[in-house]
């Protein structure tokens, strides 16, 4: 049985990541899904979250997690593809910005008084900038 | 006749004006490259949302989604001018607006928005009610789409308008730019069908939470993601458009100079010739 999978990770402006995987671990719109090699043909939305792969490279073993934006998640029998609008690694994330996304996004949910779709769009918002926070805190935390 | 020192002037002027548009025209060499790489980027994105969307309508039978399904008729129609933010393109601009304005004189029942500083002075000269403008040449061209896909299909599901076009440049060569109009909203079931790549049906797909719900997350996304190509490629067609213009105001200027050359030379000659004819006609008069 093979133990990996073709995994790519694309954005409108580049492939974030091409290379083989031992799992995907994405932020689905119902809630998180694990995607292993040999997993039946699947197609899910994904919600603004991080986004967590086990690399392999030949004998070597990387994680890598990255905070994306939405997107979609697709398994097929030969390899899986991730399409998000953006993805950030833990160097690229600027923490403070972040943050100020965070509060202004809140700020406007709680504004948005009873416009879902406005509601909604915030809480994308909010999940991004969280998700921006949580990668960066854990890589910091690994640094140390 | 002009004067010598006139000739040398504008001679002067003129090569100064060359050498903007030489140095225009190298810039605009690299921009092409620049706006080309990135179109090659977003490819792999767009064949991955096609084989996605394919699957997709494939798996649902009958899409009851409202980007697919024909608006409000009795709304006017949405169109999106897609234009550059400068000029210096010989007819390029020209050429787009041309094409809005026909559409605008044969059909008067129509919401303007615009994408590129170009297209929206030219809208708000010709009609009454612009809805909505961005400028093209930003830092990310994706959150200008966003915006514009997000206002346009707002619009459309509220009934304000009854469908959206767009009208941008198609990159045929760096020679050859040509406006096209197509509908972008509603989707047409065939078109997404027809720009997905040749793949096969996978079988049966898993979708979770729905096959619905997940195409209704993907259309804003297809929308999005078509009027971001369309960005780019306005960008590349510009850039081609600046080039050729400026590698003709060049050669134009190389031509007028090499005139204006000759004009000078032999005005000059004529002048040497008078003070030569004076002179000697003098020293004949001192001589008698």
């Amino acid at each position: 049985m093979a133990k990996t999978i073709p995994f790519a990770l694309i954005t409108p402006t580049a492939i974030v990541c091409d290379s083989e995987a031992e799992l995907v671990i994405a932020p689905g719109a119902e809630g998180e899904v694990g995607i292993l090699p040999q997993h039946a043909p699947y197609l899910t939305a994904l919600k603004p979250g991080v986004l967590r792969i086990n690399l392999v490279d030949g004998d070597t073993q990387r994680r890598l997690e990255l905070a994306t934006s939405s997107g979609f998640l697709q398994a097929l029998p030969n390899r899986v593809v991730v399409i998000v609008d953006a993805a950030f690694e833990p160097n690229q994330i600027d923490v403070d910005s972040a943050k100020a996304d965070l509060e202004a996004a809140t700020k406007r949910q709680q504004a948005a008084n009873g416009d879902l779709t406005l509601y909604h769009r915030e809480q994308e918002k909010i999940d991004f900038a969280q998700a921006k926070l949580t990668v960066a805190s854990h890589s910091s935390m690994l640094a140390n | 006749m002009a004067s010598v020192r006139d000739l040398r002037d504008r001679i002067r002027s003129l090569r100064n004006t060359q050498q903007i548009t030489k140095a225009m025209k190298q810039v605009a060499g690299a921009k092409i490259r620049r706006a080309e790489q990135l179109q090659a980027q977003s490819r792999p994105y767009a064949d991955a949302l096609a084989a996605m969307l394919q699957d997709l309508l494939a798996a649902v039978g009958s899409v009851n989604h409202p980007f697919m399904k024909p608006g409000n008729p009795e709304a006017p129609l949405g169109v999106i001018l897609l234009t550059s933010d400068k000029g210096l393109a010989g007819a390029f601009n020209a050429n787009l607006i041309r094409m809005a304005d026909l559409l605008q004189r044969a059909q008067p029942d129509v919401t303007w928005y615009a994408i590129g500083n170009k297209g929206r002075n030219a809208v708000k000269r010709f009609a009454q009610d612009t809805a909505a403008t961005w400028s093209l040449s930003t830092q990310d061209k994706l959150l200008t789409a966003q915006a514009c896909a997000q206002q346009v299909s707002d619009d459309f599901t509220n009934g304000k308008i009854r469908g959206v076009s767009l009208i941008s440049p198609k990159f045929v060569s760096t020679l050859v730019q040509r406006p096209q109009n197509r509908t972008i909203l509603p989707i047409a079931r065939e078109e997404t069908t027809a720009a997905a790549t040749s793949e096969k049906p996978r079988g049966a797909v898993e979708f979770e939470p729905s096959p619905e719900l997940v195409l209704s997350r993907l259309l804003p996304k297809y929308l999005e993601f078509t009027l971001y190509a369309a960005m780019l490629e306005t960008d590349a067609a510009f850039f081609a458009a600046q080039l050729v213009a400026m590698n003709n105001a060049t050669e134009n200027a190389k031509k007028m100079i090499d005139q204006l050359t000759i004009v000078m030379n032999n005005a000059r000659q004529a002048a040497i010739t008078t003070e030569i004819l004076e002179i000697v006609g003098g020293a004949e008069a001192l001589a008698k």
